[in-house]
């Protein structure tokens, strides 16, 4: 098994609830004990089945995708959708779930 | 006038001859160019032919409100400044919240149009229909803020009983990125049309509140409306709880942060610059816009720090990256002193930052010594160092008077590798205090191909299913980003002819909505993109009228729809690392200029798209 570890930062963070470590206005982050080999968009996809504010606000399970105003980094490096979801996870990657906004 | 929304007078102020006078406005006028930019931009076009330069008296300075402001519509107290301005020498377009675009309608017209220049400093007060131009000269010298306490005095008015906006010592000074403020914080900021009215030696000009005096043809559907549209920008991103700087640690994120003049992506001091931690450490206090319930506006006392005690505006994002990591400083009381400073002498932030910024690295790598800047010590994050500087380019005194030319002309100037490592657009203007070479290349593209020197078409490319566009996948992609860039292009310039604040009205479809409400009218989304995408090409038009130059027509010039060096350059490090937007440029130049329907090589608007947009021939 293998330790990924996942932030939801900024108002899409803290529409996912208590079951996040650190819950705050400026990122909720918890750690998701995996099986080796997983693609980016399986270990998503998974949590998206099992907690309804990810599938609603984070990633289309229809589309197996992440919403448009939604940007992805892996460990702290944007990630294009192009190349992005067969990547296979490795032991201590951090996802980093951002949202995308007009203005600022 | 039987168009609800119009007061339905224009009002032309001559400062050479001291003459006013009032037009009533064409209705085939108003369907066809609603307010805002849209009057500015066919005034501008009108009244300003080729050749003459932004500082000549015969330039225009059109400010003009919208069917809105003042209509009840909360936070609809915007107006649109428009003219030929410095930092471009092509049009300048820029929209300031506050009071002043309701108050205008209220004391009696639309829009003014400044001609000529007065033979000495003067400000113009107008009530109840009508306007006297008056002396200033006591005035000169003051910042916006002391002009404002001075005007209130004098006049006897509280408050919020009038607005008024002008320019501090950098427009007068003719600094050419001043900026045109009022309301106690609000600006049009863009291409320097605070120096135009300098030029022009008006100091301010105060409008009157009163009662709506102009027609509404559905108040129950506006009211519905209205509520729905402020339900709407309760739940939009971060800014009725935080407000434009909620994004900004979200920003860092993508790598959108500016951090020390694009030299690094790196700031992990971002989570205590932000408005999270502004709002829940420092004391807030609301100060909404005219009729505001979205209410972002904040004045803040800093509580920690070496500036603790002081009182100011709430830095706002751009400010926040503008003082905070662009310039390397890490304290946030310090970046509310820097932006209360930059506002009172009257200058956008987003250039004066720029401009710090590479006088920093110059300083860093040698280019200027220490005497070059009269005794500074112009080290990355030496905040009283800076407030010294920006006081010397207001005042042109020194080195100042050379930075006072904005960041393109200053680098030019000194030549040499400096000349490499400044942030502008070729046309001339700068943009707003992002990296966009992070996750925003569709703002990028958009602010060097503007046509107002800020951003005409996007919103950042998202949420483009609000005006029925499909979704963008990647924030990367030169051929989604171009595509994106035209498509969305029109809605932002209807937007900015409505009199209303982006921040409380950010569901075009209910603002529409609204506007039928209060016009009578039945337009469709469609309507409303036509009628920006002709805005748009107004002013493209009047820019080639204007000497907006393209390679093939002056070969040793250069092209001017092109980001500089450094602004169009590769990421070292950070989240976007390596990301280069210029390797396809001129595909995406030439993928936009057709789907605009202008011409692929030279970019300007094709006969049969100037007809369909019910303009003339191109001259």
């Amino acid at each position: 098994m293998i330790r990924i570890k996942l932030e939801i930062w900024m108002w899409l963070g803290k529409e996912l609830g208590e079951d996040f470590q650190s819950l705050s206005e400026m990122r909720s982050i918890r750690e998701e004990e995996v099986e080796e080999g997983i693609t980016i968009r399986d270990f998503i996809d998974r949590l998206a089945q099992r907690d309804q504010p990810i599938r609603e606000k984070v990633f289309d399970r229809g589309r197996k995708s992440f919403y448009p105003h939604i940007v992805a980094t892996l460990n702290e490096r944007v990630i294009s959708p192009y190349e992005v979801y067969d990547r296979v996870l490795k032991d201590g990657d951090k996802i980093t779930v951002l949202p995308m906004y007009v203005g600022g | 006038m039987d168009i609800g929304g119009y007061v339905g007078k224009i009002l032309r102020v001559d400062l050479s001859s001291g003459k006013t006078s009032v037009k009533e406005l064409d209705r085939s006028f108003i369907e066809k160019w609603v307010g805002g930019v849209g009057f500015g931009a066919r005034c501008l076009y009108e009244e300003v032919p080729a050749g003459v330069k932004w500082s000549d008296p015969e330039n225009r300075l059109i400010w003009t409100s919208g069917p809105l402001a003042g209509s009840g519509v909360y936070g609809a107290g915007t107006f649109n400044v428009a003219s030929k301005g410095p930092l471009t020498n092509l049009a300048g377009c820029s929209q300031a919240n506050g009071f002043f675009g309701a108050y205008l309608k209220f004391s009696g017209f639309d829009g003014i149009i400044f001609q000529g220049k007065a033979s000495n400093l003067v400000y113009l007060l107008i009530k109840d229909g009508k306007a006297e131009i008056r002396d200033a000269r006591h005035l000169a010298g003051k910042d916006v803020w002391e002009t404002e306490d001075a005007l209130r005095r004098e006049l006897g008015v509280k408050e919020r009983e009038v607005s008024i906006f002008g320019i501090g010592p950098a427009g007068e000074n003719g600094v050419l990125y001043s900026a045109i403020v009022g309301d106690r914080g609000h600006l049009a900021a863009h291409n320097g049309l605070g120096a135009v009215m300098g030029s022009k030696n008006l100091k301010a000009v105060v409008a009157y509140g009163g009662k709506r005096n102009f027609e509404i043809k559905n108040s129950k559907l506006l009211k519905e409306k209205n509520d729905a549209m402020f339900e709407h920008a309760k739940g939009f991103g971060p800014f009725y709880q935080w407000g434009t700087g909620g994004g900004f640690s979200a920003l860092y994120g993508i790598g959108c942060l500016p951090v020390k003049n694009y030299n690094t992506n790196i700031f992990p001091e971002h989570e205590r610059m932000n408005s999270q931690y502004m709002r829940t450490h420092f004391e807030i206090r609301s100060k909404p816009c005219y009729m505001c319930r979205v209410a972002h506006m904040k004045e803040v006392t800093v509580t920690e720090g070496p500036y603790k005690g002081f009182v100011a505006e709430e830095s706002e994002y751009e400010q926040l990256a503008a003082w905070g990591p662009q310039i390397g400083n890490t304290d946030l009381g310090a970046v509310v002193m820097l932006s209360d400073e930059v506002d009172r002498l009257g200058m956008d932030c987003n250039e004066a930052s720029w401009t710090i910024g590479w006088v920093v690295e110059c300083y860093e790598k040698g280019i200027f010594s220490q005497k070059d800047l009269d005794g500074l010590d112009m080290k990355w994050g030496k905040v009283e160092m800076v407030k010294i500087m920006l006081n010397k380019i207001a005042k042109r005194e020194g080195i100042g008077d050379l930075l006072a030319e904005g960041v393109m002309r200053a680098s030019k100037k000194i030549g040499g590798e400096a000349a490499n490592w400044a942030i502008y657009t070729l046309k001339g203007c700068t943009s707003r205090s992002h990296d966009h070479r992070g996750g925003r290349w569709a703002e990028l593209f958009d602010t060097c191909l503007t046509n107002t020197s800020t951003l005409e078409s996007t919103w950042a490319g998202v949420h483009t299913q609000m005006v029925d566009l499909p979704a963008v996948s990647d924030p990367f992609s030169h051929e989604e980003m171009s595509t994106l860039n035209a498509k969305f292009n029109g809605i932002r310039q209807f937007d900015d002819c409505l009199g209303t604040c982006r921040i409380a009205s950010t569901h075009p479809k209910l603002q529409l909505e609204c506007l039928n409400a209060v016009t009578g009218w039945e337009l469709s989304l469609e309507d409303a993109f036509n009628i920006g995408r002709r805005v748009i090409n107004q002013l493209r038009v009047f820019n080639f009228r204007h000497g907006m130059k393209k390679e093939e027509e002056e070969e040793e010039e250069e092209e001017e729809e092109r980001p500089s060096l450094r602004y169009g350059s590769i990421p070292v490090d950070g989240p976007a690392q390596g990301k280069n937007i210029m390797e396809k440029w001129d595909w995406m130049l030439k993928n936009y200029y057709t789907l605009m329907g202008w011409d692929p090589e030279t970019g300007k608007p094709l006969p049969k798209t100037l007809r369909g947009a019910r303009l003339k021939r191109f001259d």
